[in-house]
């Protein structure tokens, strides 16, 4: 035995496909095991990560603070319902009409607000959610004001001679899994592709990414639509979720909810986002917490993230994912 | 016609000095701590409950409740001050916003939990009406423009003599060279804060007899329309803030009357959004300061 040689650690076992499977098990048996309110706060947490991926590619990969998420939720779940009880179209047209009108409203309102910077950016976006709801409130013509558009039919499918349609909180759950999947999924291959690397680039150092031939000024407006595609896709399914859609739509409380999943989750990681909207929204749903109090630890939270644990969970996850991988 | 449009004037001046006298105690924090305090409006509300609160559970005069509710807020500023305002010196833009928006969901939603989400009736005040020259106005508000008016030359007079106004100037230009030479930079950022925030209470229990209604949710509203102002008036520009608050109270009060009440609250975002494309620095402010 030469010195140089040293004792073979110990190598634990990598753990992490085993529990990548019983993640997935529990994902899919959960309205088994949990009671009807718990898959009910479920989907709420489901709902709320789509908006949540779209603002971390924002916050956490590109480096832009944004309160619009909360606009464009709103303008998927009016685009959806509208087209749902004006037109009767099926479910899925209308959850890609929801993206895509989202996605379409952000460009001519991204193009000015993106010439801001920092602080008067923020305010542009938060502008965007106070000017949403006052459309949505007296446009009654088109949404119905105060009222808000109700009896938005259940999701339905029609593949050929199949058709089903979803209805109870159980089947629900698992279109919420489906597109949350999906959607993670997406925001995981973006941030993967050489872009995300881009974008990371702009969130480090504008002048610099911009120096290196990065198109930052198209990166950033690109990153913003897929934002509010992201929202106006979670705002279609809490739409049809809670068949109604109100002027209440757009709060700035919901653009301060999805800020507390993508910085307390971890901005700038996938997985933090899904561990952020169970834990912020999926937990507080399911402890029947009144609003009031929520919003009060939701401020606390903002607080204790912004001194006190700025990089929120990412670092614990990450150390849960190496130690359970069975890497030191 | 005439009348009516002097008359709406008039009513906007009355608003915008509202306005003003909670902006300029926004705009002096901005000018010390660079972050923009999203949680200003909720002072307003601190200082009107605290006012109902001493009129309808302790049955004092309006005039003491004034006292009672700018005591209440700088109690809780301070509180705030010491541990989130003064952590905020050097910190960067966004973690401003963070946490005072996080501070703007405690109060609201503390004072919403303590009092209920209602609405409330504010009884007390001077609300008879007197007419100068043609116009009949309540008492209140003309007692309203004047206490702007104090106020306005009361902080010019502050921030150009006194010690602490020159140390918020001072502060406001460079926070190193105030460091260098020994201004203590997170007690002049606390005591700006404090008087900011008692001015916004100041201005909340000064109109709760002209809005009647108090309930937890008014201070969100404020806060949305002082952040138009002290954009329009050029951040950290106190007399800019005074001419953009009239501004704004005029053309509200204008919209309300002409195109529709409904419209009245969107004026300042519409008029944010514009006056950010096109003169980001403000209106009154001859180059970027920021």
């Amino acid at each position: 035995m030469s010195l140089t040689e040293t004792v073979q650690q110990a190598r634990r076992r990598d753990l992490r496909i085993p529990l990548a499977a019983v993640l997935v098990v529990i994902a899919l048996a959960a309205p088994y095991i949990g009671s009807r309110y718990v898959t009910h706060s479920l989907i709420i947490a489901l709902i709320f990560m789509l908006p949540a991926h779209g603002l971390n590619l924002l916050v956490g990969y590109t480096g832009l603070l944004s309160l619009a998420q909360a606009a464009f939720f709103g303008i998927g779940a009016y685009t959806a319902g509208l087209l749902a009880v004006t037109y009767g179209t099926p479910f899925y047209v209308n959850l890609i009409a929801a993206g895509v009108v989202s996605g379409a409203i952000a460009l001519p309102l991204g193009i000015p607000a993106l010439r801001l910077r920092s602080t008067s950016f923020v305010m542009c976006t938060l502008g965007f959610v106070i000017i949403g709801q006052a459309i949505s409130k007296n446009w009654v013509s088109l949404t119905r004001g105060d009222m808000g558009l109700s009896g938005i039919p259940k999701p339905y499918f029609e593949l050929g001679p199949l058709s089903f349609s979803v209805s109870g909180t159980t089947n629900f759950y698992y279109l919420a899994l489906a597109i949350g999947a999906l959607a993670t999924f997406a925001a995981w291959a973006i941030v993967r592709s050489p872009a995300g690397r881009n974008m990371v680039a702009i969130r480090e150092n504008e002048t610099l990414a911009e120096s290196l031939g990065v198109p930052t000024w198209h990166y950033k407006l690109i990153v913003f639509m897929l934002s509010a595609v992201f929202a106006g896709i979670g705002g279609c399914l809490y739409a049809y979720y809670l068949t109604v859609v109100s002027p209440l739509t757009f709060q700035m409380y919901y653009s301060t909810t999805m800020l507390i999943i993508v910085l307390g989750g971890g901005a700038g990681m996938i997985s933090g986002t899904v561990f952020g909207s169970l834990l912020f929204v999926g937990l507080t749903e399911a402890l029947r917490i009144t609003p009031e109090l929520r919003m009060i630890a939701y401020g606390f939270c903002l607080l204790v993230l912004v001194f006190w644990f700025k990089k929120g969970f990412a670092p614990l996850i990450n150390r849960f994912w190496n130690v359970i991988g069975g890497v030191k | 016609m005439l009348s009516t449009v002097l008359e709406q004037v008039v009513n906007g001046i009355v608003t915008g000095s509202v306005y003003a006298i909670v902006a300029v105690g926004m705009t002096m924090i901005f000018g010390v701590l660079r972050a923009i305090n999203f949680a200003h409006g909720e002072y307003y509300m601190l200082g009107t409950f605290g006012a109902w609160f001493a009129v309808d559970y302790l049955g004092l005069s309006y005039e003491a409740s004034i006292v009672v509710g700018i005591l209440a807020t700088i109690v809780v500023a301070y509180v705030v001050g010491q541990l989130v305002m003064r952590r905020m010196v050097g910190a960067p833009a966004e973690s401003g916003v963070l946490a005072t928006l996080g501070i703007a969901l405690i109060l609201q939603n503390a004072v919403i939990f303590v009092f209920g989400g209602g609405y409330k009736f504010f009884s007390g005040g001077y609300i008879e009406p007197i007419s100068i020259l043609g116009f009949s106005l309540a008492q209140q508000r003309i007692l309203i423009l004047v206490v702007c008016l104090v106020v306005f030359v009361g902080l010019e007079l502050m921030v150009t003599y006194s010690r602490l106004g020159m140390a918020m100037r001072a502060v406001s230009q460079n926070v190193e060279c105030c460091e260098v030479v020994g201004i203590d930079v997170p007690q002049v950022v606390l005591r700006t804060f404090i008087l900011g925030a008692a001015l916004a209470a100041l201005s909340g229990v000064l109109t709760a007899p002209v809005n009647v209604s108090v309930y937890g949710g008014m201070g969100e509203l404020i806060t949305f329309k002082t952040l138009p102002i002290i954009i329009m008036g050029g951040l950290g520009n106190v007399r800019g803030t005074f001419f953009a608050a009239m501004i704004l109270g005029i053309a509200e009060s204008l919209v309300a009357t002409y195109v529709g009440l409904q419209f009245r609250d969107t004026v300042g975002f519409a008029t944010l959004i514009l006056v950010l494309m096109w003169r980001p620095y403000g209106l009154f402010s001859t180059q970027a300061r920021f």
